[in-house]
């Protein structure tokens, strides 16, 4: 009877990065649901719910004054070798084992699209009625994401080759 | 189509967000470009890193009970506790309500009467509890568990090589008629696949409706109808696994 729980959750969870909060935020987020019901449209439910658990969420790191904006630091995550030459297993182990941290160093509103994209696999249009964002903004925004994603992970890979 | 265009295009191309044509276009130009499919690799890389390494955090146990509970408190009033039920028990209604009303809309948009039935039964297979009569990642106990409910008896297979495992199968009604629900996962999705027999004549179409992806196709004398929330490349290839 509760659709889309582990969406709710997952989001929750990706952008709080901690359990317990993410739990909090997803109860909250589907009393206020519930609450402002009347503010459905019809379009996609998921969309809708996510775009709930989101502000929730939002307002929960804004309240706890957790909202440390993680600022990315060019210094140490900067762009990677042109051309990444042949890895070992070894290498490329370490390598997704940091995609996990990488994905958690993005600041929020990166990482909020990055998990609708490419976790839910939500198109545009949905990811910009979540994030009551227009179309362009989530294109910029997933790219920039993706980018910065892309440069840490080549960090990561010049650390685990030293 | 040029280098500059194509760059800008590639990750809409990678998205799946292109419109058919600029999408083979762009397909074309990665397979001759070098420049592009330089740029491309790591992006799909990213991709695949991602689904595959990065957690997709499920609802814990007790997460929902735990829901359901504070939406309940939240609506009890002292006094009349059965009223509070009744109150609570009518909100989840309209929750679930809501969700349908997505399908409603898609339903009076148009496209034909099977398409609706389809994709009501595939929301409705995973909303409740009945996605599954026979849980079974073999076909060859799925198929024969079919004898004697159905007048025909349905082409199951396999795909888990393909990365499309059967997960099982059940009955289900569409249009009238009796029908076989194969079901498959991709990842976490779940695709439906509903075959019956059908005079149809020999053919196939796609169509998108409320973010749900349908494929059809009909061959020696059976309908076939799959359905999912994938997107629309990945059902594509599924069909034509099935088809081939």
């Amino acid at each position: 009877m509760l659709p889309h729980l582990d969406a709710a959750y997952n989001l929750a969870r990706w952008m709080t990065r901690n359990e317990d909060d993410a739990q909090d935020v997803v109860q909250e987020a589907y009393l206020r649901a519930l609450r402002f019901f009347d503010g459905f449209r019809g379009g996609d439910g998921r969309a809708w719910l996510l775009a709930v658990v989101r502000n929730t969420a939002l307002t929960w790191l804004r309240r706890e004054s957790t909202m440390a904006h993680v600022s990315f630091d060019e210094e140490t995550h900067g762009p990677g070798p042109a051309d990444a030459t042949v890895e070992t297993q070894l290498v490329k182990g370490a390598k997704l084992a940091g995609l996990r941290d990488c994905l958690e160093l993005l600041s929020v509103e990166f990482r909020e699209v990055v998990v609708m994209r490419e976790m839910e696999e939500m198109s545009y249009r949905e990811i910009a009625e979540a994030a009551s964002a227009p179309i362009g903004t989530v294109m910029s925004r997933l790219s920039r994401a993706r980018q910065r994603l892309q440069d840490c992970m080549a960090a990561r890979l010049r650390e685990a080759s030293k | 189509m040029t280098c500059e265009t194509a760059i800008r295009l590639l990750e809409p191309f990678l998205d799946d967000e292109l419109e058919a044509a600029q999408r083979a276009d762009v397909a074309g130009h990665l397979a001759t470009c070098r420049t592009c499919a330089v740029v491309y690799a790591p992006l799909l890389e990213l991709r695949q890193g991602i689904r595959s390494h990065a957690p997709y955090y499920r609802a814990p146990d007790g997460l929902r009970d735990r829901v359901r509970a504070s939406v309940r408190q939240a609506e009890r009033r002292p006094a009349t506790s059965w009223r509070a039920i009744a109150i609570a028990a009518a909100i989840l209604l309209a929750i679930s309500a809501a969700f349908n009303i997505a399908l409603m809309k898609s339903r009076t948009a148009g496209g034909d009467a099977i398409a609706r039935n389809i994709l009501s039964s595939h929301v409705r297979s995973l909303m409740g509890t009945h996605l599954l009569d026979v849980p079974s990642t073999d076909q060859h106990t799925v198929k024969p568990w079919f004898n004697g409910k159905l007048d025909f008896s349905p082409d199951v297979r396999d795909f888990s090589a393909q990365g499309y495992p059967l997960i099982g199968g059940r009955m289900d009604y569409i249009d009238g008629h009796p029908a076989a629900a194969l079901v498959f996962q991709r990842r976490k999705h779940i695709i439906n696949v509903f075959t019956w027999p059908s005079n149809a004549p020999e053919g196939g179409a796609e169509l998108g409706r409320n973010g749900y992806q349908i494929v059809h196709w009909s061959r020696d004398g059976m309908a076939w109808w799959a359905v999912s929330d994938l997107n629309s490349g990945e059902l594509r290839q599924f069909a034509a696994l099935y088809q081939h």
